[in-house]
């Protein structure tokens, strides 16, 4: 089997590996880099357990081959550690209960970071929607929707004043 | 399921990319509809060309009237306007609805209308569009016009050494009406039925009814659909051979609200 | 009480390291020299298996049942008479029983090229007539799943009673024809396992995603003839569970028999392909139901054929048997029902076996059961309130024996019921109901044993019986407590719970109590996490291995205190005299008993600081929590689509160990109780093929298909239990499908039309109002 030489950016190191072409990327984050926070829940791109953020953007780590990694940055839920946006999600994820098994959690993370920062204007329809593309069977989504709202709230409460002083 | 053994390869012009077909490679662009049929085993192919990364593969462009969409051009590029004006407005609104936005992050316009699912969002929604997929082959560029392209399941009007380089859409009046409606019952399921009437002033409106697991229905007078909805949704749907009842309400429902949607915007 | 013992809903103490990304399930562990499995499996429903062809050159690499010298067959019998048991072999042998089955395991250092070898197997069979519905499974002439059976039937139940002059007294009588889908329980992270042999010790190491480890070494020690003290098993975190780790499974059996035979780690996870087509479902059921009432509404008889569609292999432990069986015996649910006669049949049938979901049988009877009874009150009519409350068990006469011999421990099921009505402003709905609006209001009522042990288990004979739960408490020198539990913890939380429970019994701060479950090598024996039995038995044994704990380090602190026992007592985690003099801590005592034993009395206890306590329920029949569910939903007319408006539950779980916790419990039930109700189903072709191979095609509810829920406790305590808690952690899956298709077909009665069977679909629910548009 030929291997293909893959250059990425994981976690903000530079990281080489040799991967068969059929291999994925959630596979190639877990076996050979042993990241195993990135979780594969159907491995067709439906489940949302999986996902990453790849080159600045949330994406299914399941369905993306190695091929279309080589020269790609991604970051996964071991390469938060630092970011307020996060570090807020965290919490509201504990405070609301938003998480059983903990399985979808990571996954569920790297969304929720994208949706806060994306639509910071989103209200809990939003949101849900969203959401819809990550499954939880544990929650019910009702802390996950409502820990997601908290940092929303949290972040228009601080950029109200902040706006209106720069104004 | 792991996908069975295949070679990769990115090429770097596009007329290496033709080479690769010409050799039997299947294109791949965002992957986001073959990566899980590899991962099912469903398709094998022995060879992947992997075109995201070919020169103006992604990006718009105007000029003349015209809006060249590159094929590479994300979902999530659309939903968030890189397609200026009116149409791009009306774009937004389909790409927004299209799977979930990871999806919708590596998932491109050209992927989707070249993979042929006919429950697909651009494959139901562009053939409304007076406009054409650019092809490129062996002998050059071609035209053909996007009523034409989708021809089955999974069966379009390129031939096996042709990529499908752009979109070409004309650009709309801001007074253009749209209705596009579709069933799903969560976001980012196949659709059920997928309807759209695009009304531009001063044009014949069109309509097409889709996901009906073959090639969509162009209606190219949709007059009488925006004269008499309910009637004219029935119609048409009951003329669809091989739907089960409760499709066929479906294909009704999605005509006659999308067209509800253009004259609630009248 | 304290701000974090029984009681409080503090934050789970488990979450950081899920948050993190370091939660570390089976997938994640990846031993030198591993190896991967694939299996081959059935592409058929039944067949004759003529014969395997492996790849030239692996040879060595496939194995079939020949090869698998030793291993027995898994049998889950059941003691109730007329039980008829499937020897399940772990690799198919003579026939193919259903598609997925496994016949081959090929083993390779990655999983795809283990695939690669499985797809280069030749598969030569014969195939036979498939039996793929429960009904068709008993006519006469089917072709014979077990070839030695008569028919193609587990078990069959009975209770006789004559309801022949119901028809001339009952006001109105009513017969439903009613069926629940086949579906696949889904949790996020599929089955998955890794053996290893450990040389050192001598031990099969088997690390599996498991929710009753202890059972499942059972399991591993009879089919591969180890003694258990040769078989470790650990589950580590597992994500997700709902009953669908509650097997023994062939590809666990296989995984250890192979890691013994190659000397190397082997491991086989479950893709969620595998998970939808080939591994064990859930929930199939068929009713025919016939009840009678008098005018005010009061059940006088109820005549009940159930059918479970039991596939073709009875699981280990529970058995093919243990939902038909539980069918007829929790029909009554929780009414004051005088008449019942019933028949129950556990139809094989070539599709996987059924596993028992949450909620178990209850889902499905709570559904005929209640839909029953709504169909009665639009023919008296009556309210939905209305004809419950005439049938609920009063709160007066608990505890409360009903006719089949259920013991209802305490509760007001009436006041849950008008508590839900009162959430509602139904003249509104009443109001869009007149203006053509096709929306609807139902209710469900039920209530969920949990706990429920030794007494109710052991006349089923299955291969195990619950019955005392132990704990361990012990000190660690620095006066940290450490709880081990052989119980798991999933998702329910029980590192925080059971924290809470030593808290409240020793005062150790929540954060210095470390629980350890999930090794059978460090925890006590226990039958594992299912049945809603963890708060009940995990709490009681937890209070009481903490209790005895206390009183060894209450004599060694009266002892420092130098005072009489009977002059100290235990509280806020230290040991002080009565009399408010001097104090000192747990940490104190822990460190004297382990590093300063010249200190302690020459008659200390010198088992020291660590205890195993027991805990059993007395009565043991279990705890009844119970619920009403109540939900607004509206039908769009034209597409069949159901909308849930608004949904709420009042739920009695007794006293709450973490309310926050018990929620969560109740939304995820919900969740997956309005998958049951309106998306979830397994479709099978006559050929037995199922017909979903993705959640894409298998719909599960996301973020936009549960509507906002609104939960309303009451708290009334179990008599029986160590604090009054009641077993709930299944009771949110019970209600929904009854309550949603009962304020459906609400909707729909008005237009001529009624819902059957689960999931109410769009497709269902438009036929439904065609056929009605076609009979007017």
């Amino acid at each position: 089997m030929t291997r293909l030489p893959i250059r990425m950016t994981v976690n903000a190191e530079n990281v080489e590996l040799l991967a068969e072409p059929r291999s994925h990327l959630a596979d190639l984050l877990r076996g050979e880099l042993l990241l195993t926070g990135t979780h594969t829940g159907c491995e067709h791109g439906v489940c949302g357990a999986c996902t990453v953020e790849l080159d600045g953007a949330p994406a299914r780590s399941c369905i993306t081959h190695a091929g279309a990694c080589d020269g790609a940055t991604v970051r996964t839920i071991e390469g938060f550690e630092g970011d307020a946006v996060m570090a807020a999600l965290r919490e509201a994820f504990t405070a609301e209960h938003a998480l059983q098994c903990g399985y979808c959690t990571p996954g569920m993370l790297v969304m929720a970071r994208d949706i806060v920062l994306r639509l910071p204007d989103a209200d809990e329809a939003r949101v849900r929607e969203e959401l819809s593309g990550n499954l939880c069977r544990c929650t019910g989504y009702r802390g996950i929707v409502a820990a997601v709202m908290r940092v929303l709230d949290r972040r228009r409460g601080l950029a109200g004043p902040a706006a209106s002083r720069a104004a | 399921m792991k996908p069975a053994p295949f070679t990769y390869s990115r090429p770097a012009d596009w007329g290496a990319a033709v080479a690769l077909l010409q050799s039997g490679a299947r294109p791949v662009a965002g992957g986001q509809s073959i990566g899980p049929m590899l991962n099912l085993r469903v398709v094998q192919p022995d060879a992947v060309a992997d075109l995201r990364h070919l020169p103006g593969f992604g990006g718009v462009a105007l000029s003349g009237g015209l809006c060249r969409i590159g094929a590479g051009t994300t979902h999530a590029a659309i939903e968030d306007d890189a397609v200026p004006g009116r149409l791009g407005e009306i774009l937004a609104g389909v790409a927004r609805r299209i799977a979930y936005r990871p999806v919708r992050n590596r998932g491109t316009i050209g992927g989707s209308l070249a993979h042929a699912d006919p429950a697909a969002d651009w494959v139901a929604v562009l053939p409304a569009f007076r406009g054409s997929a650019v092809a490129l082959g062996p002998g050059g560029e071609r035209r053909i016009a996007l009523a034409d392209f989708v021809m089955g399941l999974m069966e379009t009007a390129l031939r096996p050494d042709e990529v499908l380089r752009a979109i070409e859409l004309p650009t709309l009046p801001a007074e253009t009406r749209w209705g596009h409606w579709k069933f799903c019952r969560k976001p980012g399921e196949f659709s059920k039925a997928t309807a759209c009437v695009l009304a531009v002033p001063g044009e014949v409106p069109r309509a097409v009814l889709a996901a009906l697991d073959e090639a969509p229905l162009v209606i190219s007078d949709a007059s009488a659909l925006l004269a008499a909805p309910e009637a004219e949704a029935a119609r048409i749907a009951n003329a669809v051979p091989g739907l089960s009842p409760w499709r066929a309400a479906l294909a009704r429902t999605a005509l006659k609200r999308a067209a509800a949607m253009v004259l609630e915007t009248a | 009480m304290s701000r974090e013992g029984v009681g409080a809903s503090i934050l789970r103490k488990e979450d950081v390291r899920f948050l993190h990304g370091r939660g570390r399930y089976v997938g994640d562990i990846r031993p030198a020299g591993m190896l991967e499995v694939a299996f081959l499996r059935s592409p058929v429903a039944h067949a004759r298996l003529i014969g395997v062809g492996k790849p030239e050159g692996a040879e060595g690499r496939v194995f079939t049942i020949a090869d698998l010298e030793g291993v027995g067959a898994i049998r889950a019998a059941s003691a109730l008479p007329g039980f008829r048991a499937s020897g399940q072999s772990v690799l198919a042998s003579g026939k193919l029983r259903h598609v997925g089955e496994a016949i081959a395991a090929c083993v390779a250092p990655s999983r795809a090229a283990a695939e690669d070898l499985a797809a280069a197997c030749a598969l030569d069979y014969e195939e036979l007539p498939a039996i793929a519905d429960m009904l068709s499974a008993r006519e006469p002439g089917a072709a014979l799943i077990h070839d030695h059976w008569p028919d193609n039937a587990f078990l069959e139940t009975s209770r006789e009673e004559d309801l022949s002059g119901l028809d001339g007294i009952a006001a109105a009588k009513v017969t439903r024809r009613l069926r629940t889908a086949r579906q696949c329980m889904v949790p996020m992270e599929g089955r998955g396992v890794l053996a290893e042999w450990d040389p050192r010790l001598e031990q099969l190491v088997v690390t599996t995603s498991t929710q009753q480890p202890h059972v499942i070494r059972t399991g591993l020690s009879e089919t591969l003839g180890l003694d258990e003290g040769s078989i470790r098993v650990v589950a580590p975190d597992v994500g997700g569970g709902f009953g669908y780790k509650a097997i023994l499974l062939p590809e666990e059996i296989v995984c250890a028999h192979l890691a013994i035979r190659l000397g190397r780690p082997v491991r086989w996870i479950e893709d969620r392909l595998e998970h939808l087509t080939a591994s064990a479902n859930c929930r199939e059921h068929h009713y025919v139901v016939t009840a009678w009432a008098d005018r005010e509404g009061r059940l006088l008889g109820v005549e009940l054929d159930a059918t479970v569609d039991s596939g073709a292999y009875s699981s280990y432990p529970f058995s093919a048997c243990l939902e038909s069986a539980q069918v007829g015996s929790i029909f009554p649910g929780p009414y004051t029902l005088p008449r019942f006669r019933y028949r129950t049949v556990s139809a094989c049938t070539n599709k996987p076996p059924i596993l028992p979901y949450r909620g178990v049988a209850r889902t499905g009877v709570c559904y005929a059961m209640e839909t029953t009874l709504d169909a009665l009150a639009r023919e008296l009519g009556m309210t939905p309130a209305a004809i419950r409350l005439a049938n609920l068990v009063p709160p007066e006469a608990m505890p409360y024996r009903n006719l089949v011999g259920k013991v209802f421990d305490s509760g007001d099921y009436p006041e849950a019921l008008r508590r839900a009505v009162a959430h509602f402003d139904l003249e509104r709905l009443a109001q869009r109901q007149a203006e053509g609006e096709c929306v609807g209001f139902g209710l469900a009522t039920f209530c969920e044993q949990g706990a429920h042990g030794t007494s109710v288990y052991h006349g089923w004979g299955i291969p195990f019986v619950p019955g005392y739960e132990q704990a361990m408490a012990r000190f660690s020198p620095d006066g940290v407590l450490e709880i081990r539990t052989g119980l798991h913890s999933h998702g329910q939380g029980m590192e925080t719970t059971l924290a809470q429970v030593a808290h409240e019994i020793l005062g150790v701060p929540v954060a210095r109590v470390r629980v350890v479950h999930g090794d059978t090598a460090l925890t006590p024996y226990s039958t594992g996490t299912w049945g809603s039995r963890g708060a009940v038995m995990g709490g009681g044994a937890v209070a009481e291995a903490c209790r005895l704990l206390g009183e060894r380090a209450l004599a060694i602190g009266a002892f420092l205190l130098q005072a009489e026992p009977g002059q100290v007592e235990l509280s806020g985690g230290a040991v002080r005299r009565r009399d408010g003099g001097a104090t000192v801590t747990l940490d104190e005592i822990a460190r004297t008993w382990y590093r300063r034993p010249q200190n302690l009395p020459r008659d200390v206890d010198t088992s020291g600081l660590e205890v195993t306590g027991g805990y059993r329920p007395d009565p043991d029949t279990g705890t009844h929590s119970y619920a009403c569910h109540a939900v607004i939903a509206r039908i769009d007319q034209d597409t069949g689509e159901v909308v849930l408006e608004d949904y709420v539950v009042v739920e009695d779980g007794g006293k709450l160990l973490n309310p926050m916790i018990v929620d969560g419990q109740v939304l995820g039930g919900i969740a997956q109780g309005i998958g049951t109700a309106l998306y979830e189903e397994m479709p099978f072709d006559a050929a037995g093929q199922p017909l979903a191979g993705t959640l894409a095609d298998y719909l599960v509810p996301g973020a936009t298909e549960v509507p906002g829920i609104r939960i309303d406790h009451m708290e009334t305590p179990s008599p029986w239990t160590r604090f009054g808690q009641k077993g709930l952690g299944e009771s949110g899956a019970i209600g929904p499908p009854a309550a949603i298709v009962n304020a459906i077909n609400d909707a729909l009665h008005r237009f001529g039309a009624e819902v059957f069977d689960l999931p109410a679909s769009p497709e269902r629910v438009l036929a439904a109002l065609e056929e009605a548009r076609r009979g007017r």
